[in-house]
């Protein structure tokens, strides 16, 4: 009985320690003193709720706990979550993917407009995959066959995007915003036999539905996009991790003479992963628009930088797809709160700054964990010596 | 001839082939965005409705049909016209240039022309570093909030001296906006520069806090916002503080004197990077970061200093869209910064090829205006133009394929030409 305590204790200071090793030892000096101070800030407002009911801490609080808090940040991660995938698929095999924002405008538009002709989401869905897809091949076929600077070929996949979108939309609805569309259903909404059902019963014993629950309700409650990204997330680290096809890209990215030697082709490992992101990034664009039903063409159009957000979530994330899928959830978890406190109006704070929060958020993190490895071979091209 | 002397002549002569390879490139990546956009144009006009087809596709054509008599086997008929489209983009922006050099349309596109040089030159400085500013949209609009703000209130103080408070408030004006977009550049550089970060994204997330900010600082009276107005904009700046409209028309928004300044701006860069040994060590820090460090350039500094001339570049192009175009600060400033990529990677990042590209964008900006009036065609089709652009440009290599296959269907080949088409070996 003694020694079944001891030994959780023995875990727990275990766990205690290897977590205080992975915040703090191996970091810099000004590293250790945010994380320190992002710790200190947590704790202090989980005290403020608790101890001190009414303030403004205790304001924050309750904004962050907020169920249409959860729900905001799984929909404003679907987009995130599937470029930061397809960004880590392109970079690990060699090219760097800067277009992302560029793949998801156009599935955004796509999956509206193959929505509207059809009259389902789900063909919606598929066709902006497949413009996305399509805008990635030719990205790749500039990098790989025709060897163009990365960085720049990505900026015009971004850049052709940001045009063609809003000329598309100007073309077909007489404007840069689109006409409204079906949207994707939530789960409990779906009719699915049983499941939703389900969902929406209350439970014996604690006599609350799934979707009731507190702030985790969210989780049962929202439409099927975030489950595939949930889904995709953990087949994206296991492919990376266990097959031989993601050992070919890291190959591809790290040292692709030796992945060359042993007889792969590294050229079509580098397609293969770069239209991996195009169909990644198509699921996540085409959600985006499709949870609200619309496209919104003017300015920086609707996806707002969440390609180039998407791109630091990887990095702060180490090219894991679970550490990107983290940090993800941090930035659109900002973007929530942000759009939950204009929604309250709780602090006395402008809209257009609040509205600046996950913007600032990521230039903080990229200057203090920015310092990633980049796969060594990451935007060079590479020839095959045989001469393909 | 000796060996030194020999090796300069084939080096200037690889430097001159790359020269021109990259006047071939730009030409050839320009001609083939046109031929795509015209697709894009007969695609969206497919997908468009109309009552009758504007342009008319037929096999066989009306040249063949004339004379053998019957009508077309195949027919399809499209909403959008793209010669037509292409006619009024560009020639549409010249107006009637040779009756009449300062009509109103020839001005837009001069105007247009004087902000592109400043965010394309501020783009090529960077570029030129290695360092990627796609956040010139960002520094503009705060040279541009910079300008318009302070002026607000330093310009009533030189009221009552006429020419003269001209010649004191403008180039002031000209300097804040050249200090607000030069330290909103500086940022990202030092960012860059000492923790790290990559330009690209930090540039970009700038862009969007400086339109929030922007936007904050004029959508309340309370800060700058003018009283009288229902847009979010400032106070219009005095008369006499902006450009003077020689020649053209005032209304035409357009100063001759702002163009002049463009041009000398051009050319100044131009100078600062081939002749001077700040230049030298930019453009080494660009080519070869660790032969420039190894040969004492201080690279995190080169990174700071360049960010911060290509900031103040773009922040003067915002000040220049105040005190000529707008004549005050409003929200929603056109893409200037964006545009400002396109026109600096078409013009090889050389300053002086930076105004043929930027005129070529004014005539395109200046032009999509008239298309929208003229055609059913969204003047949107600029911004896939630009995006295909910077994509052609991107990739050389298929243009030398391109050249190489041309080249050997040529019955003979003398050397000079091939060294021509191939562009000699340029290692990028």
């Amino acid at each position: 009985m003694s020694s079944a305590v001891e030994r959780t204790a023995d875990a727990a200071v275990r766990r205690a320690r290897s977590t205080f090793e992975y915040l703090f030892v191996g970091r810099g000096r000004l590293q250790q003193f945010v994380v320190a101070v992002g710790l200190l800030a947590v704790l202090g407002l989980a005290g403020a709720a608790v101890f001190l009911p009414g303030s403004s801490a205790a304001a924050l609080v309750d904004v962050l706990t907020d169920s249409s808090t959860l729900a905001a940040t799984l929909r404003l991660s679907v987009p995130i979550a599937f470029a930061a995938l397809g960004g880590i698929f392109a970079e690990k095999s060699g090219v760097i993917n800067i277009g992302l924002e560029g793949l998801l405008i156009i599935a955004a538009f796509t999956g509206i407009y193959a929505t509207d002709v059809t009259g389902s989401v789900w063909i919606g869905l598929l066709g902006g995959v497949l413009a996305s897809t399509a805008l990635a091949g030719l990205f790749a076929v500039v990098c790989i066959e025709f060897k163009a600077d990365q960085i720049i070929a990505g900026l015009a996949v971004w850049l052709i995007a940001l045009g063609l979108a809003p000329f598309a939309a100007s073309v077909v609805y007489g404007g840069k915003t689109t006409d409204s569309v079906a949207t994707l259903q939530t789960l409990p909404n779906m009719g699915i036999p049983v499941l939703s059902e389900f969902l929406v019963t209350p439970l014996p014993l604690v006599n609350t539905a799934l979707v009731d629950i507190p702030f985790f309700g969210a989780l049962f409650d929202a439409n099927p996009t975030v489950y595939l990204m949930f889904l995709a997330v953990g087949l994206s680290w296991y492919t990376l991790r266990n097959t031989s096809f993601g050992k070919w890209v890291v190959a591809s990215g790290e040292n692709p003479k030796a992945l060359d030697t042993a007889g792969v082709n590294v050229h079509r490992v580098r397609y293969a992963a770069v239209l991996l992101s195009g169909v990644l990034s198509g699921i996540g664009g085409a959600a985006l628009a499709l949870g609200i039903g619309q496209f919104t063409g003017s300015g920086p159009t609707m996806v707002n930088g969440k390609g180039f957000i998407a791109i630091v979530a990887y990095l702060f994330g180490n090219y894991n797809p679970i550490g990107a899928f983290l940090s993800t959830v941090l930035f659109a978890g900002l973007d929530a709160t942000q759009l939950t406190l204009q929604a309250r109006d709780v602090f006395q704070v402008p809209r257009p700054l609040v509205r600046t929060i996950p913007y600032v958020a990521v230039i903080l993190v990229l200057a203090l964990f920015g310092r990633t490895r980049l796969p060594s071979a990451a935007g060079d091209h590479y020839e095959s010596g045989e001469g393909e | 001839m000796s060996a030194s002397e020999k090796a300069r002549s084939v080096f200037e002569r690889i430097v001159t082939a790359s020269g021109v390879e990259r006047l071939l490139i730009s030409l050839s990546a320009l001609v083939l965005s046109i031929l795509i956009g015209a697709v894009i144009i007969l695609a969206a006009g497919r997908m468009a409705d109309c009552g009758t087809a504007a342009y008319r596709l037929a096999l066989p054509g009306s040249l063949i049909t004339q004379f053998t008599g019957g009508s077309a086997v195949v027919s399809m008929g499209f909403c959008y016209d793209p010669i037509a489209v292409y006619d009024q983009l560009f020639l549409g922006a010249l107006g009637d240039v040779v009756g009449n050099p300062t009509n109103s349309q020839f001005a837009t596109t001069l105007a247009e022309t004087t902000v592109l040089a400043f965010s394309g030159v501020a783009v090529a400085v960077a570029f030129r570093a290695g360092v990627f500013n796609i956040g010139a949209q960002g520094q503009l609009v705060v040279g541009a909030l910079t300008t318009a703000v302070t002026l607000l209130f330093v310009a009533p103080v030189f009221g009552g001296l006429g020419v003269l408070g001209t010649i004191v408030v403008l180039p002031l004006g000209l300097l804040l906006g050249a200090l607000g977009g030069g330290l909103y550049g500086a940022l990202p550089g030092a960012l860059k520069a000492y923790a790290d970060a990559n330009e690209v994204i930090t540039t970009i997330m700038l862009n969007f806090v400086a339109t929030a900010v922007a936007l904050y600082l004029v959508n309340d009276a309370s800060r700058f916002k003018d009283p009288e107005s229902f847009a979010n904009q400032t106070e219009v700046l005095p008369e006499f503080s902006r450009f003077p409209s020689l020649l053209f028309r005032a209304r035409d928004d357009f100063s001759l004197v702002a163009l002049g300044v463009a041009v000398l701006t051009l050319v100044g860069v131009w100078y600062l990077l081939t002749r001077t040994s700040f230049g030298y060590d930019l453009r080494t820090s660009g080519i070869q970061p660790e032969a420039a460090e190894y040969g004492g350039v201080d690279a995190d500094r080169t990174i700071v200093s360049s960010m911060a001339l290509s900031g103040a570049l773009a922040g003067v192009g915002g000040a220049v869209y105040v005190l000529m175009v707008l004549g005050n600060f409003q929200t929603g400033i056109p893409s200037y910064g964006f545009d400002g990529i396109t026109v600096s990677i078409l013009a090889g990042n050389n300053p002086l090829g930076v105004g043929f590209a930027a005129f070529l964008f004014g005539v395109l900006k200046s032009g999509s205006i008239v298309v929208q009036v003229g055609s059913d065609v969204p003047p949107e089709l600029v911004g896939v133009l630009r995006g295909l652009i910077i994509l052609f440009v991107a990739m050389p290599e298929f243009f030398r394929m391109a050249g190489r296959r041309f080249d050997s269907l040529l019955p003979e080949r003398d050397d000079q030409a091939a060294v021509a088409t191939d562009g000699g070996v340029r290692n990028e």
